[in-house]
């Protein structure tokens, strides 16, 4: 058995307010796999990414004493902060946002599948690939994109409120599929 | 609230995938407090969520740990600890806050500003509404004045009333006044056409002079148009003297103004 010490959430976040340099690497050894894939699912660009994770883990440290428990895990704190990360870079790069939704709509709806099948397994991407399409969609722009409902509603022409009952509907499905 | 159907709406897996908009994040932070249940699903979803990421994590480049590292911590292990300034990490809570404040004094000024309009505007609509009732007032009045002359006129025009025209006396010619007395009820009427004001303390009194001998038919007062005096059986004249105020039983007929006839 390794010798490695396997702290509660509380346990961890009390360490790295400490600041030490164990508390770092313990942090980086178990959740740098599972924030990498949150931001190489939405950036699909291996270069972006390993920039963008160095500066996650930067803010991480920076913001640990923002992190309040009564709102939410570590893990989901870590996450939000990894997408956010991503979805800032995706914006403000030369991606432009016609270019994404033309990759995406290819994506979604050409029977070839994607372009790149490698990330169709990273992170929650294998999970969302297994929604209906019109569920797809929502999730790819809202949750990989970064759009907010009213823009989607923009982007696709439906009405406001027929986005916002869809991706309830889509993320219930997510949740049952991520049960199974 | 079914908080049943809030559990199941999908809102929690929203929340925790952070694409909840500012006001269901929180709802969803009150209602978190008030059921346990919520709290608990909420919990739930979190740890399936971090189960499934973890099943399809990738390994990052070996190089980006002690790239991160170098960074925090400088170049050796006994370097100096960069904490980087953890206020900084506030700019949000500033911007935020400062937000606030400006709002804050923003609607205190308006909120001044619209008290102030408010007297400015309150004290033009009193003046308003007292120019309003005092007009009002005067209205009515003539109304009434009105109501009176048009009477007036009817009995002027009226056959039965017997019209004698009274003269001002040598020296005072200026004068001229009007009785209209009423043949069948005998009601006598005076209307003062022309007369002179009256001094202070004295006062117009009529008489009817019944067989050579002055009657007394009621004192002059203020009224509009035409006065109602007293009622006259008989008479071959009548005449009009200035008496002190409260009128005289016999008159003062130095102090005649006018007569007339029948």
């Amino acid at each position: 058995m390794p010798e490695t010490l396997s702290y509660t959430e509380s346990e961890l976040v009390a360490l790295l307010k400490q600041r030490t340099q164990a508390a770092f690497s313990y942090l980086y050894d178990n959740y740098s796999g599972a924030l990498y894939s949150v931001v190489l699912s939405i950036l699909q660009d291996k270069e972006l990414a390993n920039d963008v994770l160095q500066e996650v883990f930067v803010k991480v440290w920076r913001q640990i004493d923002q992190y309040d428990p009564g709102k939410g895990r570590l893990f989901t704190w870590l996450v939000n902060i990894s997408r956010n990360a991503s979805i800032d870079t995706l914006r403000s790069k030369s991606y432009n946002a016609q270019k994404q939704i033309r990759e995406l709509t290819e994506t979604v709806y050409t029977a070839a599948g994607s372009i790149n099948t490698e990330t169709d397994k990273i992170g929650l991407r294998k999970i969302v690939n297994l929604l209906k399409e019109e569920h797809k969609i929502l999730i790819e722009l809202a949750y990989f994109q970064g759009y907010t409902q009213d823009e989607i509603s923009k982007l696709l022409n439906i009405p406001l409120g027929t986005v916002k009952t869809r991706l309830r509907s889509a993320l219930i499905q997510l949740k049952d599929f991520l049960k199974k | 609230m079914d908080i049943k159907e809030y559990i199941q709406s999908g809102i929690i897996e929203q929340y925790v995938l952070g694409l909840a908009d500012p006001d269901e994040v929180a709802e969803l932070q009150l209602l978190r407090n008030e059921y346990p249940e919520l709290h608990e699903a909420i919990s739930d979803f979190e740890q399936i969520f971090e189960e499934t990421i973890r099943a399809n994590q990738v390994q990052p480049p070996v190089f980006i740990k002690s790239a991160v590292e170098k960074q925090l911590f400088g170049d050796d292990h006994s370097g100096a600890i960069v904490i980087e300034n953890a206020f900084a990490a506030e700019p949000d809570k500033k911007s935020t806050s400062g937000l606030w404040k400006y709002l804050a004094a923003a609607c205190i000024i308006l909120l001044v500003a619209s008290t102030a309009l408010n007297f400015y505007f309150y004290s033009g609509y009193k003046k308003s509404q007292d120019q309003y009732e005092t007009l009002l007032a005067e209205r009515n009045t003539l109304q009434a004045n009105n109501a009176s002359y048009q009477q007036d006129l009817k009995m002027f025009q009226d056959s039965v009333m017997k019209r004698v025209e009274m003269k001002g006396m040598p020296g005072k010619e200026q004068n001229v006044a009007t009785v209209l007395w009423n043949q069948n009820s005998k009601d006598v009427y005076i209307y003062a056409r022309s007369m002179q004001e009256v001094p202070t303390g004295k006062q117009y009194q009529l008489w009817a002079i019944v067989d050579g001998k002055p009657v007394n038919a009621g004192l002059i007062t203020d009224c509009v148009g035409l006065c109602k005096m007293n009622r006259i059986d008989h008479a071959e004249a009548f005449a009009i003297t200035l008496e002190n105020a409260g009128g005289s039983p016999t008159p003062t007929l130095t102090e005649m103004y006018v007569f007339g006839k029948i």
